[in-house]
Formats: C-alpha cells, sequence, structure tokens
C-alpha cells in the first residue's frame, strides 16, 4: 500500500522531502529512475511558439479583409443578380449566331425564313417576340430567304433593310454596306437617308461612304452561297479582307494599290486557285508565312 | 446588464486575446498531438491550422470553450488525414559524443533497453500514451492533464499508473 501510495505521488510531481526519502528506499527506485530517464528520450520536438504565431498572424490578415469585404461582395452580388433579371425579363431574349472565320451557316428563324451567315459574320435575334417583331440584328454578311408576312427588318450599323418576303443579300462590312435584291421587293433606309426601293436585281452598294450604281443582274442567289465570292469593279482592299475572312488568313502588302477596281472571284475550297485567281490579274506575287500572306508587285 | 455585455464581447476576436490564448495552449496543444498520433503527421501544421480556424470563428468561441475547441479541432484534423495507425514515437539518437567513459557493453544495454522501450509506449493505448507522457515527459500533474484532456483526475491518475505497470512488465518480460 505504502509503495503504491508513494509512486502515485511521485507520479504526480508531489512528493515531499519526508516522502522523497521513503521513495528513494524502494527497491524499484532504480528501475524507475531508469524507465523516467529514458522516457525523456520520447520528448516531443521543441514547438517554435513565436514562428508559428507569426504564420498564423500572417495567415490571419486576409481574413479580417473578408469580412468586412463580403460585405460589399453581398451588396454587389444582389445589385448584379436584381439588374440582370431586369435586363433578362425586360429586353433581351436574344439568341445570338456567330460565325468563325472560313466558316458558314444555315439558320432557320422562328417562322420559315431562312439566312445563310457568311464568314465571321454575327446575326441576333429575339425569339420571343418574333411573330409581333420580326428584326435581326446583323454584322457581317447573310442571305436571306423572308417568308411572307409582317414586315421584316434587318438592322445593321450602317442601315435598315425592310422586306415583306423575299430573297436578298445584305452585307456590311467595314466602310462597305450593299443589299442585293433577288426577289420581291427591298426597301432599304440608309444612315437616315429616304427610304430606297429595290427591285429583282438591283442592288445598293457604299463603299467608303459613297454610293456605287450598279447595273441589274440576274441571279438567283449571291455567288457566296455557293462557295465562291464574286466581285464586280470592286475596291481590291475589299477582296482582300473577304478572302481573309473565307480562309482565316492575313494580308501584307507591299507597294499595292488597294484602291484599284477589281472584277473576277476566288472559290471557297481551294486556297491556292483562290491566291492565284486574285493575284495573277493584278500581277502580284505571293509569299506564305503560317497565317500571313505577303504580296508584292511583280 | 454589465456582465452581459461582456459576455457579448467575449469572444477571441481581437487580437490581444488571440494571442494569450495562442500562448497559453499552443505548446500544450502540440505535445498533445505529437504524442497522440506521432510526428508523421506534422502536429506543427495541425496547431496553426487549428489556430486559424479558432479565428474564423472567433465570434462563437468565447476564451473559456477555446481550450476544447482547439483540441478538438487539432484531433480532427489529425483523425481527418489517418486511418488510425499504429503510432511509434521515436526516441532522439544517443547524444554523440566524441569520447565515452561507458563500456561498450553498457552502451549496448541502453540501446536495447531503448528499443524495448520504444516498443512498449507503441504497444500502449492512445489514452495512457497521451497521460503518461505530458505528465513523465512534459512534467505536468494529475490536475492539469485533466484540465487538457477534459477528464477528470482519477481517470488520469488511472491512465498513468495503468501505463507504468504495462511498460514496467513488457520491459522486464522481454
Amino acid at each position: 500500500m505504502e509503495r503504491e501510495y508513494l509512486i502515485q505521488k511521485w507520479l504526480d510531481h508531489s512528493l515531499n522531502a519526508e516522502e522523497l526519502e521513503a521513495f528513494k528506499k524502494l527497491e524499484d527506485y532504480d528501475a524507475l529512475q531508469l524507465l523516467n530517464r529514458n522516457l525523456q528520450k520520447f520528448k516531443a520536438p521543441e514547438f517554435d511558439k513565436k514562428q508559428s504565431l507569426d504564420f498564423i498572424t500572417k495567415n490571419l490578415k486576409p481574413k479580417k479583409h473578408n469580412n468586412w469585404n463580403i460585405k460589399w461582395i453581398r451588396i454587389a452580388a444582389i445589385l448584379v443578380i436584381s439588374i440582370g433579371s431586369f435586363w433578362y425579363f425586360n429586353k433581351n431574349n436574344n439568341t445570338t449566331i456567330n460565325t468563325l472565320a472560313s466558316q458558314k451557316t444555315n439558320i432557320d428563324l422562328p417562322d420559315t425564313s431562312n439566312v445563310i451567315l457568311n464568314s465571321a459574320s454575327n446575326l441576333s435575334y429575339n425569339e420571343k417576340t418574333w411573330y409581333t417583331n420580326r428584326k435581326v440584328n446583323l454584322d457581317g454578311e447573310a442571305f436571306f430567304k423572308v417568308a411572307k408576312g409582317s414586315s421584316f427588318d434587318v438592322k445593321t450599323e450602317k442601315g435598315i433593310v425592310t422586306v415583306l418576303g423575299t430573297q436578298f443579300n445584305v452585307k456590311q462590312r467595314n466602310d462597305y454596306f450593299e443589299v442585293v435584291c433577288y426577289q420581291g421587293l427591298v426597301g432599304v433606309t440608309y444612315m437616315q437617308q429616304p427610304q430606297l426601293q429595290l427591285k429583282p436585281g438591283e442592288s445598293f452598294l457604299v463603299i467608303d461612304g459613297k454610293t456605287i450604281k450598279k447595273e441589274i443582274q440576274n441571279k438567283l442567289q449571291p455567288a457566296w452561297i455557293t462557295n465562291k465570292s464574286s466581285f464586280k469593279s470592286i475596291p481590291y482592299k475589299h477582296v482582300l479582307s473577304e478572302f481573309e475572312r473565307q480562309y482565316n488568313v492575313r494580308f501584307i502588302t507591299k507597294g499595292v494599290d488597294l484602291k484599284q477596281l477589281f472584277t473576277g472571284n476566288f472559290t471557297h475550297d481551294n486556297f491556292e486557285i483562290a491566291l492565284k485567281s486574285i493575284t495573277l490579274p493584278l500581277h502580284l506575287t505571293y509569299s506564305k508565312k503560317n497565317n500571313t500572306i505577303t504580296l508584292k508587285r511583280e | 446588464m454589465i456582465k452581459m455585455s461582456q459576455n457579448l464581447n467575449n469572444n477571441v476576436c481581437n487580437e490581444n486575446s488571440f494571442n494569450v490564448i495562442f500562448n497559453k495552449y499552443a505548446t500544450d496543444l502540440h505535445d498533445f498531438l505529437y504524442y497522440k498520433f506521432g510526428d508523421h503527421l506534422n502536429p506543427k501544421d495541425k496547431v496553426q491550422e487549428a489556430f486559424i480556424k479558432l479565428w474564423q470563428n472567433c465570434k462563437k468561441v468565447s476564451p473559456n470553450k477555446a481550450k476544447s475547441y482547439l483540441f478538438t479541432i487539432g484531433n480532427n484534423l489529425m483523425l481527418n488525414e489517418v486511418a488510425h495507425q499504429k503510432v511509434v514515437l521515436r526516441h532522439k539518437q544517443q547524444g554523440t559524443k566524441s569520447y565515452t567513459n561507458e563500456s561498450p557493453e553498457f552502451v549496448m544495454q541502453e540501446q536495447e533497453y531503448l528499443e524495448k522501450l520504444q516498443n512498449a509506449i507503441a504497444n500502449l493505448t492512445e489514452a495512457q500514451r497521451v497521460a503518461f507522457l505530458l505528465n513523465r515527459v512534459e512534467g505536468k500533474k494529475f490536475k492539469e492533464i485533466a484540465a487538457l484532456l477534459n477528464i477528470s483526475t482519477k481517470a488520469v491518475e488511472k491512465r498513468i499508473y495503468g501505463a507504468l505497470k504495462s511498460l514496467r512488465t513488457q520491459i522486464e518480460e522481454l
């Protein structure tokens, strides 16, 4: 009993002087001391308080900021959601179709109207209000076959084209705006000018702000629908732009007159032949590196 | 009223009280985790993580709950990482003295004893090992350990005494 009591007290580090003497006289005192001495070798590695606190404090700072920020993030989130839903429900439910360079696509509008979208173009319309308001926004070039019905508007940066059920092509590129009527009657409103009426075969063309008269042509659809780009007295600059869109390349020109008029066409299916057909007539040489083509006078 | 308002502000959200708590418990928490789980799961990292968690939840933890909060978090962080492995605490290598008066046999015996002790410690229950080493190596009294582990002094006494007995029988047996 006495022995166990002393060991308990020893364990609890609470032996008094008298008890310590008695403890030392125990027969297993040596064994306990040996054990105790060796146990010290299992001590936990030193814990570096200062270093740890530094680490923690460093990691706390941003948290404090966050606490403050969260309020603002919440406010911002509410604003975004409310503005977003306001915008969504009130204004826009637009369907947007994009084509990349050297890509064409065929779009069926909610009625039986059909649009073929040329390369690097963008078309959007509102599906919800389609039947009360047939309106599409166009940036680029597209050929429309419009189903009979109420008026149909094509809105571009340069002008509005209004029709009643017809086939026509609209091309709106930088400094280039062209409407060609293939069937029916097309109204063109260009830059606030009074509306102009186009009959089948007639076209309306503005290049660099200048209206250009074109003779009547009797084709059924634009050439690009059949993978060909066709030009008649068009500044060379616009021919190159069209080529860039169809083949996804860039031109660099050296000593080439970009204003000279070009008549001819190039195919969308064969790069080499297409490139030849726009360079040979003008006696230009070309060299190609990656996606960049350099044109030079011979 | 005064008491209530004190209570409301009574959390560890200000840096001062946080530091006080850190200084009071960090080492104990580290040692506790070390003796319980060994060092291969890096107890130091867990201590830091636990304190970061305490800070993030500082509004919910009053200072007198901070200790058990920290120990629970530290413990859980460890448990998350380990599907119970047997914990073997390694002893430090004998100091490599350039000279020694001790006979080679003595050195051998010491080495042998240490190996036995290491095995014996590994065979203790987790509860015994933690309480016993905090007591023997960190020099903590029963009462202090009881407070750290949130158990009664009697239970601590039992664990430590049990551990001592177990170690001694194992060492003598071998």
